[in-house]
């Protein structure tokens, strides 16, 4: 593969994370549903490249591009961290709050009924 | 009759209710851009109802309750922190970076080459008047550029150290507004919507300065803590932290005289230092405690610049002062080109400078040897510029490379605060916008969405596995040459 094609492919991976990374900022399930499907298609769309990584060896521009979609990776990596932190946190402290501690000392797990919903 | 009173009383009751609702709605829309506000609902219940004991029912107005969900709040402190904690390196470590050229167009590393070129055109002609003139010329250019460095990174440091202090200053009045609002709300005013958003919006200009952790109390107080540990407010009662120069004594400093650090101290006196790693105080402190010492010295280091500066100025005069400068006889020996203050090892590159009493005439030309080699001592002072032997180098490399790795450390710290800071900004969004979808939300609803989101993240987490290892290897394979 020509550099420029895989600079390009990589610029490509690079911006599908940075839209992961825009989804992950207000992270509603659907976003984070969406994200999960971005990230399928990049991880696939990597993989397919990999072939081609060693071709570029000691290629200046395709790894100034690796740097950034590495960063990009890091940013998407920390905000889902960030989010998933949250959501942890905030159901063992509904946890505790609904059931009280476990016998070790836990918060209780989060129950909750089972309801149907219907959206219009 | 009876009836009709009945039915006015009831419509009465669900008329004051409403009109409470809408001024409750009024007051979120006015309030919408108001810092720390959050909305505000009333809880409607229903009137008993019995026709038979003339019981009218109706609706009537409970509690006015506020959406404010401290666990949300406590999260965008928290992201507040991490931001202020990055931009504050950012601002400095820009500042800095200014005086660490790396083109070679300026600075140490200009002054540096043409030292190097000078010696190369002396070993060239050695008898020649204006090339030993050249040398004493460039040396002179190359101690400036060091006292320059270092005189402006010791500026950057009393800056710090300023900032420190104003941070601290700053702290200690945001607590202050803080222990205010706590004695209103003391006075049984704890439930006042107005009180809250201000208390909410002062603790998140603090948490941009230091880690700071809030507990509301049932009354509607709020107790403070620095890095979950120190308290700043407990109640009514403040307690003031302060800044101060300290020069530690254990283990016994190596300098003695160098740049003392700075500590932060808790109002018992106790040293906090250590623990205040977060927020713009946080920054600080790591600049002026870590970064700069490694560049211009501390009790326990004698930084990079003076190491530098000494090893340079060693090896010259000691190949100077091994030569001769005729060969006699007797043998006229050579003398030292810089000088600087050895009693202080973290003033090195501050203090550098050319021997005043040295003309270009007692610089040392011939190498005694034997054999005895008549441009010896240019010759070997030349070949510092691309060394071979360790005698020559410091630390490993040359010294052009030693610069290199030097004024490389601070734009790398650079790169990495611009990164960090981009994440911790959106990190903050993300925890403002957790925030605002949290508000108000109901036990059941956030039970059911809480599922929807650990289901998402396990599914998320697979492929992000999956992308790390694929851009590591990206990177292995393309550094390769």
């Amino acid at each position: 593969m020509p550099t420029a094609a895989l600079v390009e492919q990589l610029m490509s991976a690079r911006r599908q994370l940075d839209f992961a990374c825009d989804l992950l900022t207000k992270p509603s399930p659907q976003a984070v549903d969406c994200c999960s499907s971005l990230l399928e298609e990049t991880g696939r769309h990597l993989a397919e490249c990999q072939p081609t990584f060693s071709q570029q060896a000691g290629n200046a521009a395709a790894l100034e591009e690796a740097w950034r979609l590495r960063r990009s990776y890091l940013r998407t990596a920390r905000l889902l961290q960030g989010a998933a932190d949250f959501h942890l946190n905030w159901q063992k402290l509904r946890g505790a709050m609904t059931g009280g501690y476990t016998a070790n000392g836990e918060s209780a797990p989060l129950l909750h009924s089972n309801r149907i919903s219907l959206h219009g | 009759m009876s009836n009709l009173l009945a039915s006015l009383v009831s419509s009465a009751n669900a008329l004051q209710a409403y009109s409470q609702v809408l001024e409750t709605s009024q007051n979120n829309v006015a309030n919408a851009s108001t810092p720390g506000y959050a909305k505000e609902s009333v809880d409607l219940y229903a009137l008993p109802f019995d026709p038979q004991t003339g019981v009218t029912g109706g609706v009537a107005a409970g509690q006015v309750v506020s959406a404010r969900d401290e666990y949300s709040e406590q999260a965008v402190r928290q992201q507040e922190t991490g931001l202020g904690y990055q931009q504050q390196l950012v601002e400095n470590l820009t500042a800095i970076q200014s005086n660490f050229d790396i083109t070679g167009d300026t600075g140490i590393p200009l002054a540096l080459n043409n030292l190097f070129q000078s010696f190369s055109a002396w070993g060239a002609t050695p008898d020649n008047e204006a090339a030993r003139q050249t040398v004493v010329q460039n040396a002179t250019e190359l101690a400036q550029a060091f006292q320059q460095a270092s005189t402006n990174v010791s500026a950057q440091a009393s800056n710090a150290e300023q900032q420190i202090g104003q941070t601290v200053d700053q702290v200690n009045q945001l607590v202050g507004q803080l222990q205010g609002y706590n004695e209103i709300a003391m006075k049984g005013n704890g439930d006042d919507s107005g009180l809250s958003s201000n208390m909410h919006a002062t603790l998140e200009q603090l948490s941009t300065l230091a880690d700071v952790t809030a507990t509301f109390q049932p009354d509607g107080t709020v107790n403070v803590m620095l890095n979950g540990a120190t308290p700043l407010l407990l109640g009514d009662e403040q307690y003031k932290i302060s800044s101060g120069l300290y020069q530690p004594q254990d283990p016994p400093p190596t300098n003695a005289n160098g740049p003392a650090n700075v500590q932060i101290l808790g109002s018992d006196g106790t040293d906090i230092t250590a623990q205040t790693t977060g927020g713009q105080l946080g920054a600080l402190l790591n600049l002026r405690n870590q970064i700069l010492p490694s560049y211009i010295g501390d009790a326990y280091q004698a930084g990079d610049l003076n190491v530098m500066a000494k090893q340079l100025a060693d090896r010259v005069n000691s190949e100077l002062t091994s030569g001769n400068i005729s060969d006699g006889p007797p043998p006229v020996p050579g003398v030292a080109l810089f000088t600087y203050d050895a009693t202080n090892a973290t003033n090195t590159a501050a203090s550098l400078a050319v021997d005043p009493s040295v003309t270009p005439d007692q610089l040392a030309a011939i190498s005694p040897g034997p054999p005895e080699v008549s441009n010896g001592v240019p010759l070997a002072l030349s070949a510092l510029a691309s060394p071979v032997q360790a005698s020559d180098m410091i630390n490993g490399v040359s010294y052009s490379q030693f610069y290199g790795q030097l004024a490389g450390r601070v734009g790398t710290d650079l790169s990495d605060a611009t990164n960090n800071q981009n994440v911790a900004q959106s990190l903050l969004s993300q925890a403002q916008s957790l925030r605002q979808q949290y508000q108000g939300v109901s036990l059941d609803e956030e039970a059911t969405t809480l599922m929807q989101f650990q289901r998402a993240y396990q599914a998320t987490s697979k492929f992000l596995t999956v992308i790390d290892n694929l851009t590591e290897v990206a990177i292995d394979m393309m550094s390769t040459t």
